[in-house]
C-alpha cells in the first residue's frame, strides 16, 4: 500500500543570481514494508529531494502527502509534530546528543515523540531495541566513548524507537567501513521489514543496492525510474 | 527529560567558569555597596538615624550647616507650635583625653528632645567608636576653648557625622565654647512638611544630607560604580551566554531536527541560567554577610538584607535579559545546516 507520496516536486536555488533549478518535477510512491534506495551522482539533489520529503525543508513547487496529509500546506508546528512522531531520521553522521547517554538518546526522543507509555514501559522498549541493533551493552554509556558503527546504531536505535511509520537515511554507512557497513544494512532491512516501515535510503555505494527492494536513479533532476 | 541539567553535568568547566564570573562580579558590587553604605553611615549616622522629617536652616547660610544661624524669636515660635519641633547645632571639634590625645568629634548640642542625647553642663555622651579609643565612662576630656572639664556619662551607638564621632554636650557649655547664641538648624518630626517658614530654608532629611560636605560627592560616585558594575556583569552575562549559545548552534539543530520545540531549548538555556545565578549569588550574599561581620572596626563597611536581596534581583533580571537576547539566535537555527554541516 502506498504510504508517502511525492507529487511533481520541485526545488530552485538561488545563488546570487543564478536560480538553479535541482528538482524537475519529482515523482514517487513508497509503499509500507519496502526499503527504497535513491542513487544518483554527487550533486543530483539526492539529499535535497530527501529533506524535502522529510519536511526538513519545503520545497518550491508540488506536494508531499504521508497518509493523505499534504505537508507542503501546513505550518512549522504541524509539520514538525509529524516529523518527531511518524518520522525517524538516520544521518551520514549519527549527531548524537553529547551530553546524554545512549538511553538518554531514546528516552528524548520517546519525550519529543509525546510518547504516552510509562517511564517503565519506555525502559523496556529501548532495551528491546537496543538489543535489536546490538547495543544494549552500552546504555550507560556517552557518544563520545562509542565508535563511529556503534554511533551509528545507536542513531538507528533512536530513528526507530517511537515507532515511526516512515524512516529517512541519507548515506547511513558513508563513514563507516564495508563490514560495519554490511551489518547496518542488514539491521536497516530487517527493522524495515519487522517493523513494516516505509524506509527511503540515499546512497552512492553500489554493494548497498543488494539490500534494496527498490532502485530509484536520480539525474540532471529526474527520477529515471526502478 | 531535564536536559539543562544533564548538560551542566557533562560540561561542568564551562558552567563553572560562567558561575565564578557571576559570582566575582556580583561579589565585588556587594563589596562596594557595603562601603557605600559604609562611608555614608560613617558620614552621617548622626542624620540617617533621626526620624523622617523636615530640617530648616537659615536662609542667608546658603545651604551651609556651619552658617546657619536660627533667630532666637524664630525657634521659640516654631518649638512652641510643633511640640516635636528641636532645634540644634553641630561644630566640628577637638577632644583632648588624660593623655592629652586629641580627639576629632562633632559636638552637637540640642534643645530639650527625645531624638538627640540629653546632657547635663560638664558632661558628655560620645559615640561607641571612642570607646575603642580608650575612653571610659568617667573619664574628664578637656578642649581649649572650654574652661570646665567633661564627665564622660555613657556611650551611644551610630552617631557620626563627617566622618567624626558625635559629643553630646549641653547647650550652655557649646555656648561658651563657639561664643554663640543661636542655634543652627531645626528638626520637625513627621511625615508631612510643616510649610514654609519666612527667613528659612527647608530641606527633606535627603536634601539634608546632602549639604553635608563630602557625604554627596561619596555617594555619587560609589552609587556610579555600584550601577556600572551591574551593567558590565549584564553585558557579561549575555556575552557569555551568546558564545556558549554560538558553540552549541549544530547542537541546537540537531535536537530542532529530532523534534525538540525551540520553546524547550529556551527552557533549557534558562534554567541552566537560573542554576547558575541562584548558585553565584548564593556564594557571594553569604561570603559577603561573612564580610560584614569580620570587616576591620575602622574600616566603613555596612551592608543590610535588604540591599543584598535588591542587588541580587537586579542581578537576576539583567542576567535573565542578558541570556534571552543573546539566546534569539536559538529561534534562526535551522535543523537543516545542522545535519549538513558533519559532527557535532
Ligand atoms: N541550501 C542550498 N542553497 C543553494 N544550493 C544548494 C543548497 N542545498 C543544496 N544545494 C545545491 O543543490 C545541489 C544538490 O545538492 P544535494 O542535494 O546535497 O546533492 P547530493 O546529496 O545528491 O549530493 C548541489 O549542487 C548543491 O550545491
Ligand atoms: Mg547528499
Amino acid at each position: 500500500m502506498t504510504r508517502f507520496t511525492l507529487d511533481k516536486v520541485r526545488k530552485t536555488f538561488i545563488n546570487g543570481e543564478v536560480k538553479e533549478e535541482i528538482l524537475k518535477g519529482i515523482n514517487l510512491s513508497l509503499r509500507e514494508g519496502e526499503l527504497t534506495a535513491l542513487v544518483g551522482a554527487s550533486g543530483s539533489g539526492k539529499s535535497t529531494l530527501l529533506t524535502i520529503a522529510a519536511g526538513l525543508q519545503p520545497a518550491s513547487a508540488g506536494q508531499v502527502l504521508f497518509e493523505g496529509e499534504n505537508l507542503t500546506t501546513m505550518n512549522g508546528e504541524q509539520v514538525r509534530k509529524i516529523r518527531s512522531s511518524k518520522f525517524g531520521f538516520v544521518f551520514q553522521f549519527a549527531h548524537l546528543v553529547p551530553f546524554l547517554t545512549v538511553e538518554e538518546q531514546l528516552l528524548l526522543m520517546l519525550e519529543v515523540s509525546e510518547s504516552k507509555t510509562k517511564k517503565t514501559e519506555q525502559k523496556k522498549e529501548i532495551d528491546k531495541i537496543l538489543t535489536l541493533v546490538g547495543m544494549n551493552h552500552r546504555k550507560n554509556a556517552y557518544p563520545a566513548t562509542l565508535s563511529g558503527g556503534e554511533k551509528q546504531r545507536v542513531a538507528i536505535a533512536r530513528a526507530i524507537i517511537h515507532k515511526p511509520k516512515v524512516l529517512f537515511a541519507d548515506e547511513p554507512t558513508a563513514s563507516l567501513d564495508s563490514t560495519k557497513s554490511k551489518d547496518v544494512m542488514t539491521l536497516l532491512r530487517d527493522l524495515t521489514k519487522s517493523l513494516n516501515l516505509t524506509t527511503l535510503m540515499v546512497t552512492h555505494d553500489e554493494e548497498m543496492l543488494f539490500y534494496a527492494d527498490r532502485i530509484i536513479k536520480l539525474s540532471d533532476g529526474m527520477v529515471l525510474g526502478s | 527529560m531535564n536536559m539543562a541539567w544533564k548538560e551542566m553535568k557533562k560540561n561542568k568547566l564551562r558552567f563553572l567558569i560562567l558561575g565564578s564570573i557571576v559570582f566575582l562580579v556580583s561579589l565585588l558590587t556587594f563589596i562596594i555597596s557595603g562601603l557605600a553604605n559604609g562611608l555614608s553611615q560613617d558620614n552621617a549616622a548622626l542624620i540617617k538615624g533621626l526620624p523622617e522629617g523636615h530640617f530648616y536652616m537659615s536662609k542667608d547660610a546658603d545651604q551651609t550647616i556651619n552658617l546657619s544661624r536660627i533667630d532666637r524669636d524664630v525657634q521659640g515660635n516654631m518649638l512652641k507650635k510643633h511640640k516635636e519641633a528641636v532645634a540644634f547645632s553641630i561644630q566640628m571639634g577637638f577632644l583632648n583625653d588624660e593623655d592629652e590625645k586629641q580627639q576629632s568629634v562633632a559636638f552637637v548640642t540640642s534643645t530639650e528632645s527625645s531624638v538627640f542625647e540629653m546632657v547635663q553642663k560638664g558632661e558628655v555622651v560620645l559615640d561607641l567608636s571612642m570607646k575603642e579609643k580608650g575612653i571610659q565612662v568617667g573619664d574628664s576630656l578637656t578642649n581649649h576653648q572650654y574652661s570646665g572639664k567633661f564627665i564622660v556619662k555613657g556611650f551611644v551607638d551610630q552617631k557620626k557625622f563627617s566622618h567624626a564621632p558625635v559629643a553630646f554636650i549641653h547647650s550652655e557649655d557649646y555656648q561658651e565654647m563657639y561664643r554663640v547664641k543661636e542655634m543652627q538648624l531645626i528638626f520637625v518630626p513627621g511625615k508631612d512638611s510643616i510649610g514654609a517658614v519666612t527667613g528659612l530654608d527647608v530641606f527633606t532629611k535627603k536634601q539634608f544630607l546632602n549639604t553635608i560636605s563630602s557625604y554627596k560627592a561619596e555617594q555619587t560616585s560609589l552609587n556610579m560604580i555600584v550601577w556600572f558594575l551591574v551593567v558590565i556583569s549584564g553585558m557579561l552575562f549575555g556575552i557569555f551566554f551568546y558564545m556558549m549559545n554560538v558553540q552549541k548552534m549544530g547542537l541546537y539543530g540537531i535536537l530542532k531536527a529530532i523534534g525538540v520545540k525551540t520553546r524547550t531549548l529556551f527552557h533549557m538555556m534558562w534554567t541552566q541560567m537560573i542554576i547558575i545565578t541562584v548558585m553565584a549569588l548564593m556564594i557571594s550574599i553569604s561570603l559577603s554577610q561573612v564580610f560584614n561581620r569580620l570587616a576591620p572596626k575602622d574600616m566603613p563597611f555596612s551592608l543590610t538584607i535588604e540591599t543584598t536581596a535588591q542587588l541580587s534581583s537586579v542581578y537576576f533580571i539583567i542576567g535573565f535579559i542578558g541570556a534571552t537576547i543573546s539566546g534569539l539566535q536559538i529561534k534562526k537555527v535551522q535543523p537543516l545546516q545542522a545535519i549538513q554541516q558533519g559532527e557535532v
